[in-house]
């Protein structure tokens, strides 16, 4: 179990929830259910978190396997420097991100996706601080 | 005339087989569409649902037909079993078979697709529920809500407590059965999809085993899921003397009026069970068989280390059964408990053990090396040789190489090893019976970039090279080595400057050459040779290499049934 980058697995993780918010807050904009507002703020944040985790971390171990067109955004990523190479910032980031989509009910499954991820990342970063 | 080879038919069966799957997915979808969209008994309903009502049910449906079908490509047992039982079956049946992988992961997607269909509509019918219950008028939707608060009244909408949305939808989401289950099992489903990315799979092997058992609560959390029986409908006998059409605009006359009485409703029993039992079944029993012929012993009688961090291991166990160009699955629980790594079997079916060679990949290769005490130069004990478990063999078997007269056999890379299984196999049979070996020539081809990684291999076919020399056929086995990671320059480079070295390379000398084989030339080599012969062709490689092999079979084949013909045979690795 100690060779496994969980990162890896935190990462597909993060980017499936954005992708989660941004679906779930289409419909309830689209829909104009009551409080959508809470709907276009996960559309905002489900594509920060799509940007923000497309670009595949490199391994400690192993070739990194990057994702297509991966490099314009890795440029981007790179210039916040420890604020995005950190795993907990990352992980502290991801949960304030889902805290607001929990409440509606079109969003909240993207909440519990995304702190699932926070989770697995809270998880490496407790690891690499040990 | 176009010839159609073994391999065409069976890719064309197998497309076949996926428009049968696909258009059952379209006419459940469509069909269900038009029952909910259509029926008599939904009006009520679609009243408060609107389209979303069909547009949950069809995917629905197609939900129960995809997860049924999930679980039946990943029992490789069964699958084994009736392909062994099958002999009046077809090659091409029993080679499709082993696409199971393929057809699993399509069923997958579409599980996943059908599922935010779904999960979509839901969210569209919640919200509307709470609307129409919270709603401060009294209109149609406000009196179908109603209706359920009086005691032994039926109802229709299942969002019974008064809360509004979005409260109200969180509520009826967290507290129905189906709305629990839903999510649960949703979520299951996003965690098993993320775990089996390519990379999670083949570089943290464990996270994709262990999270993927998550469908153990997805199966569960499925059939439970429509116990509440909230998909409602107005019952026949509420049809009969409340006429949906005409009672609709006497809302606020319901019960009171002898034309209108109540309208009563009923849900629908929950119909995924039927569907998915007979698999979950199927796979206890999978999980039961595997279990058990894993337990049964198996005995490392040889471990054999070859240059480049390559390793043999012998083994026998009772009853092991094998056939030329199979595979096994290798567990060894000194070096992981859950970890069960598939390796083709590169002993023929004549020896009295079978065997596998493993090349040092990765973490489990590694430590299985150490474990076999591969890394010590002392003779190890037997008795420390570790337990193994062994599941198989599984596999086409490539026996059809004995079916024909002459045959050529293309392996690329790691392709070569189940030819290893073929070339033992053949030699035995003609130290046994050279007459009746139907097979009387073979060209091998292997592609590589360097035959380091296949020492054992080279070793392998210089022997049976040499021991037909002494047997007076030295013409029965012609073969190639393709170097496809040198040209020319480098490769008179390397000869100026390492004359003196004799590996396997040098060896060989003659036999090796640089870059890729011409095709062309050399099918037509081949055809000038034996001119009116069924030629079968085998590969083992890329998909690539398979096209441009196919078609230099169909190009080669001459339209005149007694003239030459290529048939083209990719094996499934």
């Amino acid at each position: 179990m100690g060779g496994i980058e969980w990162a890896m697995w935190a990462n597909e993780q993060a980017l499936a929830s954005g992708l989660i918010l941004v679906t779930g807050g289409i419909v309830a904009v689209a829909g104009q259910f009551k409080n959508w507002q809470f709907a276009a703020y996960s559309i905002a944040a489900g594509v920060f978190i799509c940007l923000l985790e497309y670009p595949r971390g490199k391994r400690k171990k192993g070739s990194t396997m990057e994702r297509c067109g991966q490099k314009c955004f890795t440029t981007v990523v790179k210039a916040f420097g420890p604020l995005t190479r950190n795993y907990y910032v990352r992980a502290f980031l991801h949960i304030c991100l889902a805290v607001p989509a929990a409440f509606l009910l079109a969003t909240i499954l993207g909440t519990v996706c995304l702190a699932i991820a926070s989770g697995i990342y809270l998880l490496v970063s407790r690891v690499l601080l040990r | 005339m176009i010839f159609l080879n073994d391999e065409n038919k069976l890719r064309s069966y197998l497309f076949f087989l996926q428009i049968v799957w696909l258009a059952i997915n379209i006419f459940l979808f469509w069909w269900y569409y038009l029952v909910y969209d259509l029926g008599r008994e939904y009006i009520y309903t679609r009243e408060l649902l609107g389209p979303f009502l069909a547009l949950a049910r069809a995917p629905a449906a197609c939900l129960n037909f995809n997860c049924m079908l999930i679980l039946l490509p990943v029992c490789r047992n069964l699958l084994s079993f009736l392909r062994g039982s099958s002999a009046c079956c077809s090659v091409r049946v029993r080679r499709q078979l082993d696409r199971n992988l393929t057809f699993h992961k399509l069923v997958a997607w579409a599980i996943a697709l059908h599922t935010t269909i779904h999960t979509i509509a839901h969210l569209f019918n919640v919200e509307r529920l709470v609307d129409a219950r919270t709603e401060e008028q009294r209109t149609l939707k406000t009196a179908l809500s109603d209706l359920g608060d009086i005691p032994g009244d039926s109802y229709l909408n299942f969002a019974r407590s008064k809360d509004p949305s979005p409260k109200g939808c969180l509520y009826v989401a967290f507290t129905t059965l189906a709305g629990l289950t839903g999510v649960i099992i949703t979520l299951c489903l996003i965690l098993i999809i993320t775990s089996s990315t390519k990379t999670i799979r083949r570089s943290y092997f464990e996270v994709f085993w262990f999270t993927h058992h998550l469908f153990i609560f997805f199966f569960a959390g499925l059939v439970i899921h429509g116990v509440g029986k909230i998909v409602r409908k107005q019952t026949p006998d509420s049809l009969s003397v409340h006429d949906p059409d005409t009672c609709a605009k006497n809302y606020t006359l319901w019960g009171e009026i002898p034309s209108c009485p109540k309208p009563q409703f009923s849900g629908n029993p929950p119909m995924t069970w039927k569907w998915v039992v007979g698999p979950m079944i199927l796979y206890v029993f999978e999980r039961l068989v595997r279990f058990w012929r894993s337990q049964q012993k198996v005995v490392i009688t040889k471990v054999v280390t070859h240059p480049f961090q390559t390793y043999e291991l012998q083994m026998k166990k009772k009853g092991f059964k094998m056939e030329v160009g199979q595979y096994i699955f290798v567990q060894c629980p000194a070096v992981s408990m859950l970890e069960w790594h598939p390796f083709t079997l590169t002993s023929a079916p004549e020896e009295d053990y079978f065997s596998i060679h493993i090349r040092v990949v990765g973490d489990w290769t590694e430590r299985l090396f150490q474990v076999c005490g591969c890394d010590k130069q002392e003779f190890q004990d037997a008795w420390k040789l570790p337990k193994i478990a062994v599941d198989g063999p599984f596999g086409t078997a490539s026996e059809d190489v004995f079916s024909y007269e002459t045959v050529v056999l293309v392996g690329a890379g790691i392709g070569v090893t189940p030819f290893a299984s073929v070339l033992k196999s053949v030699w035995y049979k003609y130290c046994n019976d050279a007459l009746n070996l139907k097979l009387k020539k073979i060209y091998f081809y292997w592609l590589c970039r360097d035959t380091h990684a296949f020492e054992w291999f080279a070793d392998l076919l210089q022997s049976v090279e040499t021991q037909l020399q002494e047997k007076n056929n030295p013409d029965f086995l012609s073969y190639n080595i393709y170097l496809t990671g040198w040209d020319e320059f480098q490769a008179a480079h390397f000869m100026v400057h390492h004359d003196e070295e004799k590996d396997v390379i040098t060896g060989l000398k003659q036999k090796t050459l640089y870059g890729r084989p011409n095709w062309e030339n050399e099918f037509k080599t081949i055809a000038s040779q034996h001119p009116s012969s069924r030629v079968g062709v085998f590969l083992c490689g890329p998909e690539a290499l398979a096209d441009t092999l196919n078609k230099m079979c169909i190009s080669n084949s001459e339209a005149d049934p007694r003239g030459i013909h290529f048939i083209f045979n990719k094996e499934n690795f």
